[in-house]
């Protein structure tokens, strides 16, 4: 554990620390690119405010992760379920996938108004497209032997649905809720680029329009940081739920002890 | 016109089987007519009139609590018959009746085992032999699951993940899933055919044991000479395109059996039997 944040930390502190000598060399100045220990303390300067803009930012984001979570899994069920639907559906999905959701996000201030709920309908705009598609393409690979075989015990289609389909799907479905999470903060902050007066996308609007690069490094930073605790967060939530799955499983095997 | 000719299981009562069938018991009657299978002119033709037939017409009693061997090479339609048997599929032509009941969707009595073990890697052992009954709605079955397991010598591994378990513990798993709900019928679907020899040998030997404290009518379907010998009752032995019975072998030997059984001269007489239909029929050459 120890051994093996070595490697990293090393090649971290050395690039900071380029960063940083270069910066003091050169003596540029901070409005253009100030050094890693400038950022750090306006990080810790800012922190309460940083802070209140990243909560603002991510509960739009978690609450349209949520939204596209839920949207996704129930259009997926009924794509894969009915051959109707999967072909009425899909050629408008594709297409619907094929816009480029930056392009149109004025567009959603022009119908949802200025503020939280254009902001959530972009996220959802930006995460649905990956829930769904891991979520199809999860219910349709479910063992045809398998489905043959609890058909044959007599089990509705619900059952089959429930019993079968959906778990076969949940490690795709997990892999396509991992992009929607990484995906919905991005989201986020691009829609508070256009229709919103607060969170981080409009901090960092502010910042650059009053010459502050730092705090908009700042912003910057503590939004990476973040992302990447979200997603081992997400990795977390796959491991508790994926137990058995072979991306999960230990080496150890029962069968070596037992026989 | 169709004519009906129960033409197997005539050897057996040395009448027809309609026939023998008034002479059974009283007591015996209902419970084996429950679980006979009878096959009248059954036939399939894949893929419309001009399509592949599948299966000739084949007319056959299987008698309630005996075990049926099937063998044949691939492609003989052995489990076309076990799938038409089971109602998954229809019949192109011909009825099939289980008892007093004709046949026609999914019979819900039958335990079947694939060649793959199906088991659902997302659950834990215990919980996939309960799978049957969750889906017929069937409570407190759980103590059952636990004695088949412990009867197929893997109690130890019912809160274990498959893929913690060997080939043949995930068959044993399938097996116990099977039987749970005390089906009738039990159709094994080339069961072994992916284990290794030894383990595909103790399987048999399982098996043998099963079928002496359950009793359930069988259908075994495999590639396996020796096999189907060393578990049956009675061996069919089917050739292919189409599919069509060559021969109806009585196995006497008495249960429970050992695998030394498979070297008398009885065992290999049969056995020889079998291989020579194989060689008539072009499948064999040697």
């Amino acid at each position: 554990m120890i051994a093996g944040l070595f490697w990293p930390l090393l090649s971290g502190a050395i690039g900071l620390g380029l960063w940083q000598g270069l910066v003091w060399a050169f003596n540029v100045p901070s409005f253009l690119l100030p050094g890693p220990w400038q950022i750090l303390l306006t990080i810790f300067q800012q922190w309460p405010y940083l802070l209140a803009q990243l909560g603002i930012t991510m509960a739009a984001a978690g609450l349209g992760l949520l939204i596209s979570v839920a949207l996704g899994l129930a259009a997926g069920a009924a794509i894969a379920s009915s051959r109707l639907v999967d072909r009425m559906m899909t050629p408008w999905l594709v297409i619907a996938h094929a816009i480029p959701k930056v392009v149109i996000a004025p567009l959603f201030l022009v119908w949802f108004g200025f503020g939280l709920q254009s902001e959530v309908f972009f996220v959802v705009a930006f995460t649905f497209f990956p829930v769904i598609v891991n979520t199809v393409t999860g219910l349709k690979s479910a063992d045809p032997e398998q489905l043959l075989m609890v058909r044959a015990m007599g089990a509705t289609p619900a059952q089959v649905l429930h019993k079968i389909q959906f778990p076969s799907a949940l490690a795709s479905i997990c892999a396509g809720i991992k992009l929607a999470v990484t995906l919905a903060p991005v989201g986020a902050v691009i829609g508070e680029f256009v229709a919103s007066n607060a969170g981080l996308g409009h901090l960092l609007i502010r910042a650059v329009g009053d010459m502050d690069t730092p705090l908009a490094f700042a912003a910057v930073t503590v939004f990476s940081i973040f992302g990447v605790l979200l997603w081992r967060a997400a990795e977390w939530v796959e491991r508790r739920v994926l137990p058995w799955h072979p991306s999960q499983r230990d080496s150890f095997l029962l069968r070596d002890a037992s026989t | 016109m169709r004519t009906i000719s129960w033409e197997f299981g005539v050897e057996r009562k040395g009448k027809r089987v309609l026939a023998a069938d008034r002479n059974w018991d009283m007591g015996d009657r209902a419970a084996a007519a429950a679980s006979a299978i009878f096959l009248d002119n059954v036939e399939k033709t894949y893929g419309g009139r001009s399509g592949v037939r599948a299966l000739a017409p084949i007319t056959a009693v299987l008698s309630a609590g005996e075990t049926v061997g099937i063998v044949g090479p691939s492609g003989c339609g052995k489990s076309t018959l076990m799938r038409l048997i089971a109602g998954l599929e229809a019949p192109t032509a011909g009825a099939i009746r289980i008892g007093d009941r004709p046949v026609s969707g999914p019979v819900p009595d039958i335990g079947i085992v694939f060649q793959r073990d199906l088991l659902l890697e997302w659950r834990r052992v215990l919980a996939n032999v309960m799978l049957p009954a969750e889906i017929k709605g069937l409570a407190g079955l759980e103590s059952r699951a636990r004695e088949l397991l412990a009867e197929l010598d893997i109690a130890g591994f019912a809160e274990a993940y498959p893929w913690q378990l060997s080939g043949g513990m995930r068959q044993r798993v399938a097996i116990a899933r099977a039987l749970l709900t005390g089906p009738k019928l039990l159709f094994l679907d080339e069961p072994f055919s992916a284990l290794d020899a030894l383990t595909r040998d103790q399987m048999n030997v399982l098996l043998q044991r099963l079928q002496t404290s359950h009793g359930v009518t069988t259908l075994l379907i495999t590639h396996s000479i020796s096999e189907a010998i060393f578990c049956a009752d009675r061996v069919l032995v089917m050739s292919g395109r189409p599919g069509s019975v060559l021969d109806d072998i009585r196995v006497p030997f008495e249960r429970p059996r050992r695998l030394a059984l498979r070297e008398t001269p009885a065992f290999t007489a049969i056995g020889r039997r079998i291989r020579e239909h194989f060689e008539k029929a072009g499948v064999l050459v040697g």
